[in-house]
């Protein structure tokens, strides 16, 4: 049982205060396991030190296959029969680009929505730990895991650092 | 004034979806006794034949044309506000960006129900697709009506992605608020939102991303609408002007609408507090900064005529300031572009009846811009045997008078029933320190 780990939520009232508190994580022995926030915080997400996200990589493939597939739809459909209307090339550079243009658009905009869903595990109707209904009104919310023989530590660290409210989570170890 | 507080912010949108009054009811029946008006003129001209409209030689295009690019027009506003607005950060869009953003998605829906009215044979529309059947045809992809199809379409399935993936953390607030299954309803149309770090890191990138997506597709999209017209070989309307003369009519249109919607809004949902006077002002100086953007290009074209020596272009634009749809063009210039600069007097800019008038006349005004340029050009062309003159018909009224019930009953369906100011966005601001009436 000494490899028991538990997780403990520090409610704060403002993210100056749930990043300092992040920070000062980051140096002791224990691990941040997530924040919850009303808003999105660039002050937390400098303390949690959190890569750029990589969903512009999904919509810049839809974007290409967006244009790609505009591009196509226009000369594939000029193409089913090779007549010349409006006196404009069979194959229209100009007027396609725009089909192509449009699709550029819409595909990358489903790629941004796709990556969006795929990175955030979107839907998750399964919380993945209790959760505050005040995450989504004005509290921050800092969970941070530690062996439960450290839960009065852990305790102490949060009060110590502004957090009003604590709640311990059940084990997960 | 209060200060603002996140739990006044959520208390007082929340507050707006509490079970609705008997006058609330009454509104509803009777948008939607509008609604059935117009269907049921619709359904008349299904059955008789598209001859019941007014459109006649030499105007084919009558005002169900007038109709769609007025509603596109509305639509683009909302964009502007939310998407371009949000990239120059500009805190003051806030407040009003959720309720804007509704307003497109369903001006774009009664704009796109227009071409289908207008089609007569409606049940032949999968003519535009581009789908194999028995006949072998092809859309023409050349055709700047095919560009139109495939913009609209576009601009209605980005918009509303666009709103929804916007309102997925208040849709969380309102869930963690309920309770039984209106609770479980909001749980699952937030996706069980939880507003985890790593939810908001990819959210954020990814809302940065549509915004940057939307502010070309707006300015496209019009763009678009404006060739239906400037592809025509028609005087009046083959000119290179037309893109950002229709763009800048767009939002100049979407604007005004914006605050025809808010100040009644505000004023029921008890939201002075949030949508402040100084918002409004805000909205009205960049209807300023429109309505002379359109004065320009009205004045342009009237330039161009001369210089162009073109006797025909001369004859059009003649015809059209003193000929037989004189009136129509003088409200035209007079609510868009003279009625607007009264907003530059701050005291007409901060007076809400002011502003809410004025906001109706430069609506009235756009609708007209649009009667001038499809009616007024092709009835009025190049060889003078050909000229006629058009009227709308009742069923063609009816129809309007349907598509304006249609847009209110949505719009006022949706801010009972779903939040209309983005509680996030509005809390945002709280904790960036900024003030979101700046």
């Amino acid at each position: 049982m000494t490899n028991e780990t538990i997780s403990i939520l520090g409610l704060f009232d403002s993210d100056d205060a749930a990043a300092v508190a992040i920070r000062n994580l980051k140096k002791s022995s224990w691990s941040v396991e997530r924040v919850h926030s009303p808003v999105p915080s660039p002050k937390i997400m400098n303390a949690l030190n959190v890569k750029k996200s990589r969903v512009g990589w999904f919509t810049l493939a839809g974007g290409i296959l967006g244009f790609l597939a505009g591009f196509g739809l226009a000369v594939f459909s000029a193409t089913r029969w090779n007549l010349i209307v409006g006196g404009k090339p069979v194959v229209a550079w100009v007027p396609f680009f725009i089909v192509g243009f449009e699709f550029t658009i819409l595909f990358a905009v489903m790629g941004n929505i796709i990556g969006l869903l795929t990175l955030a595990r979107l839907p998750q109707f399964r919380p993945p730990g209790p959760v505050d209904p005040g995450f989504s009104g004005a509290r921050f919310g800092v969970i941070a895991t530690c062996a439960r023989s450290q839960e009065t530590d852990l305790s102490h660290f949060f009060r110590d650092n502004g957090a009003t409210v604590m709640t311990v989570e059940k084990p997960t170890g | 004034m209060a200060e603002l507080t996140c739990d006044s912010i959520d208390n007082t949108v929340l507050d707006t979806l509490q079970p609705p009054s008997r006058f609330y009811w009454l509104l509803i029946a009777f948008l939607f006794m509008g609604v059935l008006l117009g269907a049921g003129c619709w359904l008349y001209q299904i059955v008789t034949g598209i001859g019941v409209g007014g459109q006649n030689n030499p105007v084919h295009w009558g005002i169900y044309l007038v109709n769609f690019v007025f509603w596109v027009g509305i639509a683009h506003s909302g964009t502007l506000i939310s998407a371009i607005l949000h990239l120059f950060r500009a805190g003051w869009r806030n407040p009003i960006a959720r309720a804007a953003e509704t307003m497109t998605i369903f001006a774009v829906c009664v704009a796109g129900l227009f071409p289908f009215i207008h089609l007569g044979r409606v049940w032949v529309v999968f003519y535009m697709l581009p789908i194999p059947t028995q006949r072998t045809l092809w859309p023409n992809f050349t055709s700047p009506l095919m560009f139109d199809v495939v913009a609209i379409s576009t601009y209605l399935m980005v918009s509303a992605a666009f709103w929804y993936t916007g309102m997925l953390p208040d849709l969380a607030t309102v869930r963690d608020r309920a309770s039984g299954t209106r609770k479980k309803i909001f749980q699952v149309l937030s996706l069980g939102w939880t507003g985890t770090h790593e939810q908001w890191r990819h959210y954020a990138r990814g809302y940065l991303f549509f915004a940057s997506l939307a502010t070309p597709l707006v300015i496209s999209v019009h763009s678009v609408v404006s060739w239906d017209f400037a592809l025509g070989v028609v005087p009046g309307w083959h000119t290179t002007i037309f893109a950002p003369y229709f763009v800048a009519g767009a939002i100049h249109s979407g604007l005004a609408m914006v605050l025809t919607l808010m100040i009644p809004l505000r004023k029921i949902f008890k939201y002075e507090a949030i949508i402040t006077v100084s918002v409004l002002e805000n909205v009205a100086k960049t209807i300023v900064f429109t309505g002379i953007i359109v004065g320009f290009a009205y004045g342009t074209e009237l330039f161009i005529a001369w210089y162009s020596h073109n006797v025909v272009e001369m004859e059009t634009f003649r015809w059209r300031i003193f000929g037989d749809y004189s009136l129509e063009y003088w409200i035209m210039v007079i609510c868009n572009t003279l009625i607007p600069l009264l907003f530059l007097f701050q005291k007409i800019r901060t007076r809400i009846p002011w502003l809410f008038g004025l906001s109706l006349l430069i609506n009235v005004g756009m609708w007209y811009e649009r009667f001038v340029i499809i009616i007024g050009s092709v009835a009025h062309d190049f060889v003078p045997y050909t000229w006629g003159l058009y009227r709308p018909s009742l069923i063609e009224l009816g129809i309007m008078f349907g598509s304006f019930c249609l847009f209110f009953f949505l719009f006022v369906l949706f801010v009972k029933h779903l939040p209309s100011v983005s509680m996030t966005e509005m809390k945002e601001t709280l904790f960036a320190g900024d003030h979101h009436d700046q």
